[in-house]
C-alpha cells in the first residue's frame, strides 16, 4: 500500500487531466505531490480542505509519464492530515455512521418503505439485520482505533 | 449449490433497492444462483475510508471477504466502489503476508480468519466473461428500442487494469452487454470521464462534483440518449439525485432516467419497470416507462410473427 511519488518530476500532466482541477482552481494535484515529496510542512495547512476534493477517478494517473501512483500518494497525504486532526466534518460524520450502523449510507424510513413495496425485507440482509454482526464490526473498529479518529474533538 | 454471494454494499439496499431486486431477477433467469452475503457491512468505501485509516479499511474489507470464504462462494459486487475495495483488499492480502498477519490478529477477536481462497467479481465483468454476451442475448424476451448512454465508472475500469489490460484499455465490454438487450449504445464526448462523486468528494464539495456531472450529462443529452445506464449505485445516485440538484442549483432542466445495468437487462427479460423500482428515481421516469411499455410491446408482437 506504499506510493512512489519520489518518481514525480513535476511535469503537470496530472493536473491537466484532472476533472476537479477544471472546476476548482485550488485543487492542484501536482502541487500536493510536490509538497509531500519536498516535505513542505508550511504549505500543508493551506492544502486543507482541498486535498479532500479528489474523486479518485485515476485520470491523472493514466496521464502520468512517470507511472506515479498518484491516487495512493494522495490518499496517504490525506491519512496523515487526518492523523493530525484535519478530518473534514462531513467525513467524520460518514465515519460515525459506519461506527453506528456498519453502513456508510445507512437505511432510513424512506428506504424501508421502498424495500417493502418491492417485495424485499424491510432491512437488507446485511449487518443491518444482525446485532451480533454489528457488534463484531464495532470490535474491529475499536481495535484499529477508528473510534478515536472519528470522535468529536473535545471542546 | 450456490455459486456467488451477492455483496449489496450501502447505496443499493438503502437508496436504490430496485437494483437489488433486478440483480436477483437477472441472475436467477440466467441460471446462476446468487445467495445473500448475510452480515456484510459497508465495503468500506475506498476513497473516504482509505483516507481516514487504511488499516481500518483493510480490516473491515477482509471481514466481508471472510463471510464469503466461510461459504466457499466468490463475491459478486453490483457497485464499482465495492468492487474496487474488495478486489484491492483481496489482492493485497493474498500477497502481503505481514499485513495478512496483522489483519488476522484483529479478525481472530471475532472468530474470523482471512485465508485468501475466494475471488471478487463485478456484475458487468462477470456477465461478460462467465455468462457471455450470447447467453445474455438469448435470455432477452423483450428487445429494447432505446438509445443508451453507457457510463462505465472509474472504479470498474481501474481494478481491471492490473490483470486485464485488453478489457480496460479501450473497453467495449459494457457496450456489448447493453446492445445485447436490443438497445443502441450511443457514442458521446468524454464517455470515460468521471461522474464526480467518488473519493468522498460528493460529501466534501458537492457543487464542484455536480459541475463535473453536469458536463457529462450535457454530452449524453447532445448524443440523444433516452437514458443513462451505469454499473454502480453511487454513480447512479450522483446522476439521478444529481440531476434534481443541478436543476435547482444551476437552473437546468434535466430529466434523464438513470438505470443500473441489471435493471436494463431485467426490463429486456420482460420484468415491469415498476417491480424494478425504476419509478422510484428522483428524476421523473414516467415518460420513459411509457415508452418502454409501448415500444417493447410492438417488438414483442414483431418477434412473435
Ligand atoms: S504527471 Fe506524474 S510526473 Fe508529472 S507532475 Fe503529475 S505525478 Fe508528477
Ligand atoms: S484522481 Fe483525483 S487528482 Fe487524479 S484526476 Fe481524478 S480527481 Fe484529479
Amino acid at each position: 500500500m506504499s506510493s512512489n511519488i519520489e518518481r514525480c518530476y513535476q511535469c503537470g500532466q496530472c493536473t491537466a487531466a484532472c476533472p476537479m482541477a477544471e472546476q476548482e482552481q485550488a485543487y492542484k494535484i501536482r502541487r500536493f505531490l510536490q509538497m509531500e515529496k519536498l516535505g513542505l510542512k508550511s504549505e500543508e495547512p493551506m492544502a486543507i480542505p482541498f486535498i479532500f476534493y479528489c474523486t479518485t477517478c485515476y485520470k491523472c494517473q493514466d496521464n502520468c509519464p512517470q507511472g506515479v501512483k498518484i491516487v495512493d500518494g494522495l490518499l496517504s497525504i490525506r491519512e496523515a492530515a487526518v492523523r493530525n486532526g484535519n478530518i473534514l466534518p462531513a467525513h467524520r460524520k460518514i465515519g460515525q455512521m459506519l461506527m453506528d450502523s456498519g453502513h456508510a449510507v445507512p437505511g432510513n424510513e424512506d428506504a424501508k418503505k421502498r424495500r417493502l413495496q418491492l417485495g424485499l425485507t424491510e432491512m437488507p440482509p446485511t449487518v443491518a439485520s444482525s446485532e451480533k454482526q454489528l457488534n463484531d464490526i464495532k470490535i474491529l473498529l475499536n481495535l484499529s482505533g477508528f473510534d478515536q479518529i472519528v470522535a468529536e474533538e473535545k471542546a | 449449490m450456490t455459486e456467488l454471494s451477492l455483496f449489496l454494499g450501502c447505496v443499493a439496499p438503502n437508496r436504490y433497492p430496485g437494483i437489488e431486486v433486478a440483480a436477483k431477477k437477472v441472475f436467477s433467469r440466467l441460471g446462476v444462483e446468487l445467495a445473500d452475503l448475510e452480515g456484510a457491512s459497508c465495503c468500506p468505501a475506498p476513497g473516504v475510508f482509505k483516507s481516514l485509516d487504511k488499516v481500518t479499511w483493510l480490516t473491515l474489507a477482509s471481514r466481508n471477504i471472510t463471510l464469503s470464504e466461510k461459504k466457499s462462494d466468490d463475491i459478486l459486487t453490483i457497485c464499482n466502489g465495492c468492487f474496487s475495495t474488495l478486489k484491492d483488499a483481496n489482492d493485497i492480502l493474498k500477497e502481503d503476508t505481514t499485513l495478512k498477519k496483522e489483519v488476522n490478529s484483529k479478525l481472530a477477536e471475532i472468530g474470523h480468519e482471512y485465508r485468501g481462497t475466494q475471488d471478487v467479481r463485478h456484475v458487468i465483468e462477470y456477465l461478460y466473461r462467465e455468462v457471455g454476451v450470447d447467453r445474455v442475448r438469448e435470455a432477452v424476451t423483450r428487445p429494447l428500442n432505446l438509445r443508451v448512454a453507457v457510463h462505465y465508472g472509474c472504479h470498474l475500469i481501474q481494478p481491471l487494469k492490473d490483470s486485464n489490460l485488453e478489457i480496460a484499455d479501450k473497453p467495449t465490454f459494457f457496450d456489448e452487454l447493453v446492445e445485447a438487450t436490443g438497445a443502441i449504445s450511443v457514442d458521446y464526448t468524454d464517455k470515460m470521464s468521471c461522474c464526480g462523486a467518488g473519493g468522498g468528494a460528493r460529501t466534501a464539495v458537492l457543487d464542484a462534483t455536480l459541475k463535473i456531472a453536469n458536463k457529462k450529462l450535457e454530452h449524453m443529452k447532445e448524443a440523444g440518449a433516452d437514458c443513462i445506464v451505469d454499473a454502480c449505485p453511487f454513480c447512479h445516485l450522483q446522476f439521478d439525485m444529481g440531476q434534481s440538484e443541478i436543476n435547482q442549483k444551476f437552473g437546468k432542466n434535466y430529466d434523464m432516467p438513470v438505470l443500473h445495468y441489471t435493471q436494463l437487462l431485467a426490463l429486456a427479460m420482460g420484468f415491469s419497470p415498476e417491480e424494478l423500482g425504476i419509478a422510484m428515481n428522483a428524476v421523473d421516469t414516467s415518460r420513459f416507462i411509457e415508452k418502454v411499455k409501448t415500444e417493447t410491446l410492438e417488438n414483442e408482437v414483431c418477434t412473435s410473427v
